[in-house]
């Protein structure tokens, strides 16, 4: 039995770890895209953001303010057991949302969306968002991701249905077209780590593509051939439009392109997008049986990816 | 393009030099504004705080701000948010609150440029995401309408030291940067398109 204090203490421990520093391949990612530079003014715009994000890791504090919707995944063995139950896990994460804020690990950034009234702690109705997997064995894995506002709002992530007629063109230029409308004046803060989640219905679509931008490693990919060749072309075509860090133009415009899928109902094939910031936030911990707590560096929440 | 060390509280001479490309560095006074300080002046009439009526200077940011004993605060983070979100208060903001200078990611609107261009204020924008830095540029003065609005929408008073590089991308006579660049993305789409077999001739089957 995993006792209350550890879980929460842990959650709390995935939150300061994902606001505060960011995970070994989107450092690569940064680090590939600052040699590959070839725009002055770009290699200096990522230089300055990869310096401040190291700068984070130092300062204990928000890599970037937007710390956006706190976003939670657990990873649950099916024999793990946790005092006060799952009802206690959703507490526990709203007791250390709450306190991540107070400490300033989190802004207050969570509001009514009609009256726009701040409780000051980043709890309201449906927020913070839980999703479970449930696996073999006994451990919980714990993953926090910051979803920044400005790779949310902007146009970065959205969805449309796309006949089967219509095939992968069909997805692909959705893709594309969407990306450089939402790029314009860096809104969604480029180059991003951009999720697609193709078939399903739109919530199925849209989850995936959440998943796929947020909780996939960058620079893996997707075991299915057919998908992997997707990821890879639109890598290609995304960073051959000259959008760069912020909009300004430059050589790369994406960090990586993550395809997830479901089985669907051929009528009409749903493609979503959603985008995560370059500075691409997320923190992961596993609590084992004997109340023990291990770093990951990655979600492990596709398999390996 | 040049680079500017300005001091705020800006003349029109100072912005009216500016060109699209231009860097700038602000030293002085400055407020900051978000969404429900918008709404709270120019559609619920409540009167601007103190801090516009004396400062020309407006940033759109939320920063994360600790308040400490003794009425102090600590800034723990600051990144300028997205302008456009603003546009349909922006025309307004420009005229009735005397700014001479908006910094904020993204850009400003049409409305927002024809305002700029008659009453002669700026956009600026920032090209990085470089929290650390800034925060070390800049020192928390005062804040109005904090329980109000909560820590993010309140209106900030800053002394920001060499605040930037931030990038003009509107200036006095009507140009915008990012309009600019996007005529070149849009070709590169196109040829991007082409190369995955996507011709000007393709459309989507109609579902709906």
């Amino acid at each position: 039995m995993i006792p209350r204090e550890v879980y929460e203490q842990t959650i709390f421990q995935a939150i300061r770890k994902g606001s505060t520093t960011i995970a070994p391949d989107v450092c690569a990612a940064f680090e590939r895209a600052i040699e590959a530079e070839s725009r002055p003014a770009a290699r200096e715009g990522l230089s300055k953001t990869y310096d401040s994000i190291r700068q984070s890791a130092v300062r204990d504090n928000p890599a970037c303010p937007d710390t956006g919707w706190p976003i939670f995944y657990f990873k649950v063995g099916n024999q793990c057991e946790l005092e006060g139950g799952f009802m206690g896990l959703e507490e526990a994460t709203r007791s250390a949302v709450r306190r991540a804020t107070r400490e300033g690990y989190l802004r207050a950034t969570m509001k009514h969306p009609l009256t726009g009234y701040d409780p000051g702690d980043n709890v309201g109705s449906n927020v913070p968002d839980f999703t479970y997997q449930f696996v073999p064995g006994s451990d919980l894995e714990v993953t926090y991701v910051a979803k920044g506002g400005g790779s949310e709002c902007f146009g970065g992530t959205r969805h449309r249905v796309v006949a089967f007629a219509d095939g992968v063109k069909g997805i692909e230029k959705f893709v594309v077209d969407s990306f450089v409308e939402a790029t314009r004046s860096g809104g969604i803060c480029p180059p991003n780590v951009l999720g697609i989640g193709i078939g399903g219905t739109a919530n199925i679509a849209a989850n995936l593509a959440k998943e796929a931008a947020c909780l996939r490693t960058v620079g893996s990919h997707n075991p299915d051939g057919e998908f992997r060749k997707i990821e890879e072309d639109l890598y290609t075509a995304l960073n051959s439009l000259g959008v760069g860090i912020m909009g300004i133009g430059g050589d790369t415009s994406v960090l990586g392109v993550n395809v997830e899928y479901a089985y669907t109902h051929i009528a009409g094939i749903c493609v979503a997008i959603s985008s995560n910031c370059m500075v691409a936030r997320r923190g992961s911990l596993r609590i084992c049986a004997d109340g023990t707590v291990q770093e990951m560096s990655s979600p492990n929440w596709f398999e390996g990816r | 393009m040049a680079t500017y060390y300005l001091k705020a509280p800006l003349s029109q001479q100072d912005v009216e030099q500016l060109r699209i490309g231009d860097v700038v560095y602000i030293t002085g006074d400055v407020f900051t504004c978000r969404s429900r300080l918008h709404r709270w002046v120019l559609d619920e009439g409540h009167p601007l705080p103190e801090a516009g009526k004396e400062r020309d200077v407006l940033i759109h940011v939320g920063p994360i701000v600790l308040p400490q004993p003794e009425g102090q605060y600590k800034l723990i983070s600051f990144m300028p948010t997205s302008s456009i979100r603003f546009e349909k208060w922006g025309a307004r903001a420009v005229d009735e609150w005397g700014l001479r200078m908006i910094v904020g990611k993204t850009t400003m609107g049409e409305q927002t440029m024809e305002m700029m261009k008659r009453k002669k204020c700026v956009h600026v924008s920032p090209q990085c995401v470089s929290p650390n830095a800034w925060v070390d540029s800049i020192h928390i003065d005062d804040v109005e309408l904090f329980d109000e609005l909560g820590t993010i929408e309140a209106t900030w008073h800053m002394t920001v030291d060499k605040l930037g590089p931030f990038v003009v991308d509107i200036d006095c006579e009507g140009n915008n940067l990012y309009k600019n660049h996007e005529q070149e993305v849009n070709e590169c789409r196109d040829k991007a398109l082409a190369q995955l077999g996507i011709g000007p001739d393709f459309a989507y089957t109609k579902l709906y």
